[in-house]
């Protein structure tokens, strides 16, 4: 019974694994070769129309939608890799750190101002500085970053802190290994699954983030090829011309949705491991 | 018996005073932070608020508007002071004080954020609750399915795709809630949509947090042994196994706050309300900096004095967890 209950939830797995790759392919497909296979501009005609040579017609400046999609999901996919690339690049050190250190002062001077930045709203902190600076792609990504260090973080230690307190880690320390073959080989290594869901999770609150940013104006240009800047500018013709609006909303709800779907399959606790403890 | 109690409520005590301290200290790290963000203008701030009008009389008035030729201690020490009496200093934009500004986009802002939290939490433990009760059954797959979907989506696209299919296409609801000014209960069609996208992402987590707390107490020896005793299903389910998802839930209402503000700011713009999160775009747009930081501020202490309630809840729920502090 047990195996045959086993075999059926790898099965489900599987399918949602395949269901989320699935949704996630369109939109990453049309985001990162879609500049690709764009021509030249042409020549703008009247907003918002529908049919005239225009698959999807024109927007509110009178471009063509079709060509403004496969340009504009580079920037959020991009954007969105880098800041979570960037988060874990300060996090993990500092969770690893304050980890393995026996040194309790510099656990603290690590982790208490990062409990303290967890108490300001990522979204205003976003708007709080775009306010003073104008921030650009790249300003976005470290600002969507930096609002993901702290929780980022916090996971890293708490994850290396129960490996850390295994009797193989004083081992090691006994047999005089050092510290960063301990912290990378070993601890490091073994947190990788519980890291692995945690990039997933991040990416996906990365991916609202930097899209939501973008839809409220912060980091990208008024007039910038870019979905969420698409779904933003083109609703007052949402009436005449809904397709300027409809398709980019669906694929950034297809790249949000997929990804979740996909990294929810691909890292769910497979009944074998779940029962194990240190 | 009597013990026990005393050593909890001595724990709990202790924790309520570090979790205090932890809050005062994110309190003045947000005014801080607000704070040094005019300072971090690079070059002459008043030049740098200027922007795009760069005329001599403009930098003249907002430098005299922010005190700029003060001290930065001098200004810090005179804003925090007003702040502790609601003095949140006047706009550059307008000369209106910035607490009128507040006091205007208070009313719309609470309304949309009282309501989707009112209706969140029956939601969110129905259809947890739901869910756990057929555990591996279609309705427990439909509803697991369909939060994990919903629970990442924006809800700018969530929200457009919603009006278009509801309000244009179907013309059940109003697109946006434009003319009917500040008084919006007068008008509840209006309110739908908000409501509903303001809705979508705390909903999700919520109940796939009680489905998965409940999941796991039904399936632990206590449960069991209230089963063999006899306990009826029913009792066993909400007096037994539901009490096991409220900590996690607690902790999770909290973080809501988070997402209710962003999701407010989305929806104020995406439906055209005139609340906090419009003053506070407008203001972005207009790089009226007080403003910015009077609302900032507001957001932030409201953010931290709800965390701080609930994880003194979810620790009194739950006293071993140890919450972190």
């Amino acid at each position: 019974m047990t195996t045959k209950a086993t075999a059926r939830s790898a099965r489900r797995r599987r399918s949602r694994f395949a269901l989320g790759l699935g949704i996630v392919a369109v939109p990453l497909v049309l985001a990162l070769l879609g500049p690709l296979f764009t021509g030249d501009p042409g020549p703008r005609s009247a907003s918002f129309t529908l049919g005239g040579g225009h698959w999807l017609g024109t927007d509110f400046v009178g471009r063509d939608v079709w060509r403004q999609v496969l340009h504009g999901g580079r920037t959020v996919v991009l954007t969105a890799l880098a800041a979570t690339a960037l988060a874990y690049l300060v996090a993990l050190p500092v969770g690893l750190v304050s980890a393995l250190t026996h040194l309790r002062r510099l656990e603290d001077v690590l982790m208490r101002p990062l409990d303290v930045l967890l108490a300001v709203p990522s979204l205003l902190l976003i708007l709080l500085v775009a306010s003073v600076f104008a921030p650009g792609a790249a300003g976005l990504a470290l600002l969507v970053a930096l609002v993901n260090v702290p929780d980022a973080a916090r996971i890293v230690r708490a994850a290396a802190g129960e490996v850390a307190a295994r009797p193989a880690v004083e081992a090691l320390r006994m047999q005089g290994e050092t510290w960063w073959r301990i912290a990378v080989g070993y601890v490091g290594r073994s947190s990788l699954r519980t890291l692995a869901a945690d990039a997933g999770i991040r990416l996906t609150g990365v991916l609202y983030l930097v899209s939501t940013a973008a839809f409220l104006g912060v980091g990208v240009a008024p007039d910038a090829a870019d979905w969420a800047v698409m779904v933003d500018r083109n609703r007052t013709g949402l009436l005449v011309q809904p397709w300027a609006v409809v398709v980019p909303a669906l694929l950034i709800v297809a790249l949000t949705t997929g990804t979740n779907l996909l990294f929810d399959a691909a890292l769910e606790k497979t009944p074998r491991t779940k029962g194990r403890r240190p | 018996m009597n013990a026990g109690v005393r050593v909890r409520t001595g724990g709990l005590r202790s924790f309520v005073a570090r979790r205090l301290l932890l809050g005062a200290a994110q309190t003045v790290a947000v005014v801080l932070l607000v704070f040094a963000l005019t300072e971090a203008l690079p070059g002459d701030a008043a030049v740098a608020l200027a922007g795009d009008q760069p005329d001599p009389a403009r930098i003249a008035a907002i430098r005299e508007a922010m005190d700029l030729d003060r001290p930065a201690y001098e200004r810090l020490a005179d804003w925090a002071a007003g702040l502790t009496h609601g003095d949140f200093g006047t706009s550059l934009a307008s000369g209106r004080p910035v607490s009128g500004y507040i006091a205007d986009g208070f009313g719309p802002s609470l309304l949309l954020a009282s309501l989707t939290l009112a209706l969140l939490v029956p939601l969110g433990f129905g259809l947890g609750v739901l869910a756990a009760r057929h555990e591996g059954r279609l309705v427990d797959r439909l509803v697991s399915g369909v939060t994990l979907a919903v629970y990442a989506v924006p809800e700018f696209a969530l929200g457009v795709l919603l009006v278009t299919v509801l309000a244009l296409k179907l013309a059940w609801l109003p697109p946006t809630a434009v003319g009917y000014g500040t008084d919006l209960l007068a008008h509840p069609a209006a309110l739908v949509l908000p409501v509903l996208v303001l809705l979508s992402r705390p909903v999700c987590s919520l109940s796939r947090l009680v489905r998965a707390g409940m999941v796991d107490a039904l399936a632990s020896p206590y449960a069991a042994h209230a089963r063999r005793y006899g306990v009826p299903g029913a009792r066993v389910r909400y007096a037994h196994a539901l009490p096991n998802a409220l900590a996690p839930a607690a902790q999770q209402l909290a973080r809501t706050v988070d997402w209710l503000l962003c999701g407010v700011i989305v929806v104020e713009a995406l439906f055209v309300i005139p609340g906090l999160g419009t003053v506070l775009l407008n203001a972005v747009a207009e790089r009226d900096v007080p403003v910015v930081q009077g609302l900032a501020v507001v957001f932030g202490v409201l953010t931290v004095v709800l965390n701080l309630g609930a994880d003194v809840v979810a620790y009194r729920l739950t006293p071993r967890a140890g919450v972190a502090a």
